[in-house]
């Protein structure tokens, strides 16, 4: 799976390039406007991260120049501006996400193979970890394939999980996650406990390993071996 | 006071003593002139009665008038003229009527007479009375001019001005237009024009780059804290971290999200008061409620409040549906935050009145500086004392208003559309 990060910030670009690697991503990046834009021409990617400010120029215009080539690859803006303006118009250019900055490692790589996961397989996809099976489009999970009713909210929160398997994921990222901004509102920590309790309870009974292990103070890590 | 009527009220300050001073010094002139006439023709009768004297044979007495105000009378001795006004009681007339005389002592053949010449110098106070009479027309006549004039001139030189002013009490800097005031044909009022002109813009300018620094100085502080999440997120990965460590970590990545939504909130402050949102839909006021609580249906199960709604009216509303989810979120946000366990929440709508009340204990804040940025309640320290602000800068926004009341241990909001 390629990737091409188009970030002007050395420091984000890195960190970025770092979390993403560890999923087993091949990143590129670019700094600019135009070797984003030779780059963008000239590979193809799963997946391009663009912000929308950009020295000499705007990822306005690379998802333009994407989308005037047919490339595939999934886009998701990432920009510091949140403004209803910017993400309208992004995605009426045909971008799949938009991020407004500071956004959570976790939520990106999230987001990241949401759009992967829909482009390369027009949806029609499972994701199988161990005796957890996740049909996304469907959001239906099955556990041994006996289906578990979950609540929308326990769906997202294992999904999450099991896109970042094996990371310790912060609960203020898993609050974002399911809240949104709403979740700088209000004491997130205690239902995300309320949530993950109920969770495990519906999955044990359909006998399924309990995967979360809690990691002090911080949050969770869904571990699996291997 | 108008300056109009300022103005008259100076001119006739200053011109009701020049016209006084004008009127004396035309009576004392003209009485001057009228008297040197009345002393020439009392010479020219002295010269008569001279003439009669040298017809004399032998020295006698003459009466020169038949009221014998004019004498020719043989003296002892005596030289010397003098000029002098009487005044004598007219038995006819019954007033006194100002005479004046001419006495000339003159001696002819060793013989020496006292001639008396008279005059009445009755015209001389006709005189003074016509020239108080027309001066004082006159100063009547000004006073009207000076009305009728400066009343056109307000009409007609002073329109650009009232224009002018009228535009200054329309201009709003908000509406984030550029006024410009046109020329006009007096000197002084296209100053004053271009003068404005030239502020307007400064004004117009400074508020743009003032609402672009805050906007920017917002968005700039977004990357720097991108990039210390990321490194957090990343730091955390670190497979062996000591629980203090850990708590640590906690600690920071807690207080970036406060920051972040700090700043997500100012950013959205200004945006609300640059008014920054244009969008207009017809908002169903009671389907936006019923889509916000079932939002917060986790929260609120969570902390065992009771919904009541009492929907009387179904008032739609032009507004932005961002503003209205925000305002709407806000004051969900705020009656869940602050209620206690097991507590309520009434939502009530009527007529064009919004009510959102919730259990709870009182403030420790005063009243009025609730709707104050950054001023919270003590209790909750987790709070960033921005939302309230929020709701009343939307609030504000659409003229609409909202009061905070609190009794029988109910928080209640209320806002009238």
């Amino acid at each position: 799976m390629k990737i091409l990060l188009i970030e002007d910030e050395p420091e984000l670009r890195k960190s970025i390039k770092q979390y993403l690697h560890q999923e087993g991503y091949l990143v590129e990046s670019a700094a600019d406007f135009i070797k984003a834009s030779e780059k963008a021409s000239d590979y193809d990617y799963d997946c391009v991260l663009v912000d929308i400010t950009l020295p000499k120029g705007s990822g306005l215009d690379i998802i333009k120049q994407l989308k005037q080539n047919h490339s595939k690859a999934g886009i998701i803006i990432i920009s510091a501006r949140n403004s209803s303006g910017d993400k309208i118009t992004g995605l009426d250019l045909g971008a799949d996400d938009y991020l407004s900055k500071p956004f959570d490692l976790a939520e990106l790589n999230s987001r990241v193979k949401a759009v992967i996961r829909r482009r390369n397989f027009d949806g029609n996809t499972s994701i199988v970890v161990n005796e957890i099976t996740i049909l996304p489009e469907q959001r239906i999970v099955k556990v041994n394939d006996d289906p578990v009713n979950l609540t929308a909210k326990e769906y997202d929160l294992l999904l999450f999980f099991i896109t970042n398997k094996n990371r310790v994921v912060s609960k203020n990222a898993i609050a974002e996650h399911l809240w949104g901004d709403d979740s700088d509102q209000m004491d997130s920590h205690d239902f995300i406990y309320v949530h993950l309790r109920n969770l495990r309870k519906k999955l044990a009974e359909k006998g399924c390993n309990d995967y979360v292990q809690t990691i002090y103070g911080i949050g969770y890590n869904f571990k699996v071996n291997g | 006071m108008k300056l109009i009527n300022k103005t008259i009220i100076y001119y006739l300050l200053i011109s009701l003593p020049l016209l006084i001073m004008a009127g004396f010094c035309s009576y004392f002139l003209i009485r001057i002139e009228l008297r040197d006439g009345a002393d020439e023709a009392l010479e020219k009768e002295k010269a008569n009665a001279i003439q009669l004297i040298h017809s004399f044979t032998e020295a006698r007495n003459v009466n020169l008038s038949f009221d014998s105000l004019s004498t020719i009378r043989v003296v002892a001795m005596g030289t010397g003229e003098v000029f002098t006004d009487t005044s004598i009681y007219d038995r006819e007339e019954k007033e006194y009527v100002p005479y004046r005389f001419l006495k000339s002592h003159y001696s002819y053949n060793n013989n020496y007479y006292l001639i008396t010449v008279s005059k009445t110098t009755i015209e001389e106070d006709e005189l003074l009375e016509g020239i108080f009479f027309s001066f004082g027309i006159i100063i009547g006549l000004l006073v009207i001019a000076f009305f009728i004039v400066n009343w056109l001139l307000s009409k007609t030189l002073w329109k650009p001005f009232h224009k002018t002013l009228s535009e200054l009490n329309t201009y709003d800097i908000k509406k984030h237009e550029l006024h410009t005031f046109e020329s006009a044909t007096t000197r002084e009022f296209n100053q004053l024009n271009s003068a404005l002109n030239k502020m307007t813009e400064k004004i117009h300018s400074d508020f743009l780059q003032q609402k672009e620094f805050t906007e920017n100085a917002s968005h700039e502080m977004q990357t720097p804290l991108a990039i210390v999440k990321a490194n957090l997120s990343l730091l955390m990965q670190s497979p062996n971290l000591k629980e203090e460590e850990m708590n640590q970590l906690q600690i920071m990545e807690n207080t970036l999200k406060k920051l972040s939504a700090l700043n997500k909130s100012l950013l959205l402050l200004t945006k609300i008061e640059n008014n920054q949102f244009h969008e207009q839909a017809n908002i169903h006021l009671n389907e936006a409620i019923t889509k916000t609580l079932s939002n917060y249906a986790d929260l609120i199960q969570a902390k065992n409040i009771q919904i009541e709604t009492n929907f009387e009216s179904k008032p739609v509303l032009e507004m932005d549906p961002a503003l209205v989810d925000i305002l709407l979120s806000n004051l969900f946000q705020n009656a869940i935050r602050h209620n206690k366990e097991g507590g309520k929440i009434t939502v009530s709508i009527k007529d064009k009145q919004l009510c959102i009340a919730n259990s709870g204990e009182p403030l420790t804040v005063n009243k009025e500086d609730l709707f104050v940025r950054f001023k919270k309640d003590d209790a909750s320290k987790d709070s960033l004392g921005l939302g309230l602000s929020i709701v009343k800068s939307i609030v504000d926004l659409y003229g609409f208003e909202i009061h905070y009341d609190y009794s029988n241990s109910l928080h209640t909001f209320t806002i009238k559309f």
